[in-house]
């Protein structure tokens, strides 16, 4: 059948199932209504120069709702999220959803920009975020989301001084930084050519005085203003007795540029303004690239506080009333209908139903709950209206803890700080007290201060930029070259170093060692089986266990013919149940064929569906979620190199344990809430182990965000990923294993670097030692040192994988 | 040459730099560089009814402006 696409949202499908319009001598294909809808209302505006704009881009299709329209102007929404201009305006930030390409951000622009009481827009086009300002008195904020929503967007609002205006913030002062250091830097570069070229040439006292009086103009503000992080990163280094990077990037500066002074002064001995700059700004600008991809944490953090509902129904003496969340107390009875989220933690009192708690347990699998059973506040009330009591207020339940310790964990990252860099750490300190020691040597030895504390810098000096800028730099530079090749996406280079110290690694179950999903294991057809029937029947659910046999179906059969069936149900936790051509179906588990008659053999380790056509037993399929490709061979790799590896689940124990045994796994915690997670991955870090963490879900991120290292899989939750260091896009086990193997001989190529940089240094030094440094002797040392670094580094590509 | 020569130029083109130094400066802080993509995406679809969109927009401000004004009464 030839496809032929959607005149607005240009997906393609098949031409006997379009809307299909004339308009003048043109053919117009529409795949839903909504589609037809937003195209006219273009049309009619006179805004169709979108589809020139939009080209070969594909949309979603429009979908039209607008039953909740309401809400945006409660009061309690209006509080959270609006705020009020100087001039009596109205301003709320909004994520909008749906937007595909540039021409999807001038459209909702353009729109805005044409309604009434719309004071000001604007969208950004990288995270599709936008502020829009307006007059209350002329347009509510419903008003402006109807629009939005009318050219087959979505929108709502979210609260940027949550994140995103310290992460805003933080960009913009890096970039000024930055731009100060650059300058400073190229400026230098050609007054040091004159000043070399005058240094091997000869050149007049006079002018020398002038290029160093120059250098040093343009030096200061580097080194102060740019250069400032690092003198902050080197006090709370300080304060905590750590010898960090920043310590060293900022002695080391610091020395020179004390030297140079002085050398500027006394017109003695050369000036070094140029690698005091050259320090601040390669660091600086490698710093800022690791800030850059902490930002869009905070997008996706959003996106999870915009879509929580802010007011409730609550039933009191029989009647009904919307209140905010936060003037829930305990005890107070509330209304849940199908579809929406919890944000309060209660216990059910009336009604029973399936709910969603992917988001806190990671199952995909609904969970039935009915009377005097507790409701978590994340997961989301599938098919059924439900009263609760509430047990909690809403700043105690769950899903507003888990939030707020994301927030916590987004915008500082303890662990990592402290363990990376040791290694520079102690070089640097043994750098410090040879300095201390030489200056001791000279002062007591020849009685000079002056001259003591020139040679003294000088060691300081000749040691420090060469060894350091590029020793460990280079050789992560090319671990994570090499790591990203294989789909292992490291997020900061230090995270190598820190990988390959950790000795325990916490992995979670479903999603990351297994597919997440159930698939068909077993099959039993007896007669009067039709897979088509048993297609048309699971196609209506959205069930995992009907998902998977969806799958099976459609990869063992090729002939499915479409079938129109009648009072399609849903029962509960149970199965499914249809009639077609007077034909009795039904298709759930044990229970649902026992209550109606049928005797079946329930017993399984695994999930069972059964189908029955009046009432007799016509197939039953088991399912089983399926380990990942490799994921024992993977496990069996790790554990050979000495890690202890750990399963946290939020699964009950049984399905725990034989996922486990069957991967090779001894030590397994289960049935775990996202923060017993993290508790289990702070225990382990006060017993001293440095902790990697596997995981996929949102109910993994806490502990994602605790662990020393975290691995998230490439399909898993986007909170996951943001807050993960590594990221597997193959999101197979075997990469966890390739990312310790690489993180450790990536580790072995920085320290073989140092050690090749100190015993450079074993000769620069000594000889600085001695009073006998001129620039020659430092360049030589120092184009040395890195020559060797950069050929050692590159030896990383050499490594070898297993399979 | 002599010495005079050399610093003028050396603090002429120091001084020239630094003007564009402040620019820059100036342009992040207020806000000119925080969308990134905008660089390339937004100046594809720069035309005249875009400028004429602008110059709407400013109406409606200063419309409401002069709305308020009128509708302001000073407290007595």
């Amino acid at each position: 059948m030839n496809q032929v696409p959607c005149t607005h949202c240009n997906l393609e499908f098949p031409k006997n199932v379009m809307i299909i319009e004339q308009d003048n001598d043109k053919e117009l294909f529409f795949c839903c209504k909504g589609c037809e809808g937003v195209y006219h209302l273009l049309n009619d505006q006179g805004l169709n120069s979108f589809y020139d704009k939009l080209g070969e881009n594909k949309l979603q299709p429009a979908s039209i709702n607008s039953d909740d329209l309401e809400k945006f102007d409660l009061e309690g929404f209006e509080k959270k999220y609006i705020t009020t201009t100087d001039d009596g305006l109205s301003q709320v930030n909004l994520i909008i959803e749906g937007i595909h390409c540039s021409a999807c951000v001038w459209l909702n622009e353009k729109v805005l920009h044409q309604t009434d009481g719309v004071i000001e827009t604007s969208i950004n086009y990288t995270n599709n975020k936008a502020k829009v300002i307006w007059d209350k008195d002329e347009i509510k904020l419903s008003g402006i989301i109807e629009i939005i929503r009318s050219i087959g967007y979505n929108a709502y609002p979210y609260d940027p001084r949550l994140q995103e205006d310290r992460a805003i913030k933080t960009r913009k002062n890096y970039y000024s930084r930055i731009l100060v250091a650059v300058f400073g830097a190229m400026n230098i570069m050609w007054l040091a050519v004159a000043h070399y070229a005058g240094y091997f040439g000869g050149m007049e006292q006079s002018f020398k005085n002038i290029i160093s009086v120059a250098q040093f103009v343009l030096a200061t503000p580097v080194l102060f203003y740019s250069g400032w992080i690092f003198f902050r990163g080197a006090y709370y280094g300080y304060k905590n007795n750590i010898v960090n990077m920043d310590t060293l990037v900022a002695s080391g500066a610091m020395s020179a540029y004390i030297y140079s002074i002085y050398a500027m002064i006394t017109q003695r001995g050369e000036v070094y303004f140029d690698s005091v700059v050259m320090i601040i700004t390669f660091v600086l600008v490698g710093k800022y690239l690791e800030v850059l991809s902490k930002k869009s944490a905070v997008d996706t953090l959003d996106t999870l506080m915009g879509s929580t509902p802010t007011e409730v129904t609550i039933v009191k003496d029989g009647i009904k009333s919307i209140v905010s969340t936060e003037n829930i107390i305990i005890d107070d009875i509330i209304e849940l209908k199908s579809g929406e989220k919890v944000v309060i933690d209660g216990e059910v009192i009336w009604g029973e139903g399936s709910f969603d708690e992917s988001s806190l347990s990671g199952e995909s699998e609904p969970i039935y709950k009915k009377s005097s059973d507790t409701i978590l506040s994340g997961s989301i009330c599938l098919d059924s209206i439900i009263h609760y009591k509430a047990t909690k207020d809403a700043s105690n339940s769950m899903l507003n803890s888990i939030v707020n310790l994301l927030e916590e964990s987004i915008t500082k990252k303890p662990k990592i700080e402290q363990l990376a860099n040791s290694i520079s750490g102690y070089f640097s300190t043994t750098i410090l007290v040879i300095a201390i020691l030489t200056f001791a040597g000279w002062y007591f030895g020849f009685g000079s201060f002056e001259e003591a504390l020139i040679v003294a810098i000088s060691v300081i000096v000749i040691a420090c930029p060469c060894a350091l800028g590029l020793a460990t730099p280079m050789a992560t530079l090319v671990g994570i070259g090499i790591s990203a090749k294989r789909g292992i996406l490291f997020k900061e280079a230090s995270f190598l170093e820190t990988m390959a110290k950790s000795d325990i690694l916490a992995i979670d179950k479903t999603g990351t060692l297994t597919e997440g999903k159930p698939s068909v294991v077993g099959v039993e057809i007896f007669e009067g089986f039709d897979h088509s029937l048993l297609y048309a029947l699971v196609d209506t659910s959205n069930h995992p266990i009907s998902k998977g046999i969806k799958e099976y179906i459609i990869s063992n059969y090729d002939d499915i013919s479409t079938m129109e069936l009648e009072n399609i149900k849903s029962i509960e936790a149970k199965g499914l149940s249809a009639s077609y051509q007077d034909k009795n179906i039904l298709a759930g588990n044990a229970q649902l064929l026992q209550s109606s008659g049928i005797e079946v053999d329930s017993n399984s380790d695994n999930s069972l569906l059964f189908l029955a056509i009046d009432n007799k037993l016509v197939a039953s399929f088991e399912l089983k979620d399926t380990l990942r490709d490799g994921a024992k061979e993977a496990i069996r790799d790790i554990k050979a190199l000495g890690i202890r590896v750990v399963m946290l689940t939020g699964d009950h124990k049984q399905s725990a344990d034989s996922i486990a045994k069957e991967v090779g796994i001894d030590e397994v915690y289960s049935k775990m809430l996202p923060q017993d997670k993290s508790n289990k991955i702070d225990q382990f870090h006060t017993e001293g182990h440095i902790v990697v963490m596997a995981g996929d879900g949102i109910n993994d991120a806490i502990a994602l965000s605790r662990a020393d290292i975290a691995i998230a899989m490439g399909g898993g939750a986007d909170i996951a990923i943001e807050v993960s260091d590594i990221v597997l896009l193959d999101e197979k086990p075997k990469s966890i294993y390739e990312s310790y193997i690489l993180s450790r001989r990536t580790y072995q190529a920085v320290k073989e670097n140092l050690a090749f940089s100190l015993l450079y240094n074993m000769v620069a030094v000594p000889l600085a030692v001695m009073g006998f440094v001129n620039p020659l002797i430092a360049a030589l040392s120092m184009s040395l040192s890195s020559l060797v670094v950069v050929g050692n580094s590159i030896r990383i590509k050499q490594i070898k994988f297993k399979g | 040459m002599s010495e005079s020569v050399i610093i003028l130029m050396i603090g002429v083109s120091t001084f020239l730099g630094a003007l564009g130094l402040i620019g820059l400066l100036w342009a992040v802080k207020s806000g000119q560089f925080d969308d990134e993509s905008k660089f390339i995406d937004a100046t594809r679809y720069d035309n005249e009814e875009d400028l004429r969109d602008a110059v709407m927009m400013d109406e409606k401000k200063r419309a409401r402006k002069e709305k308020k004004e009128r509708e302001y009464s000073p407290p007595d």
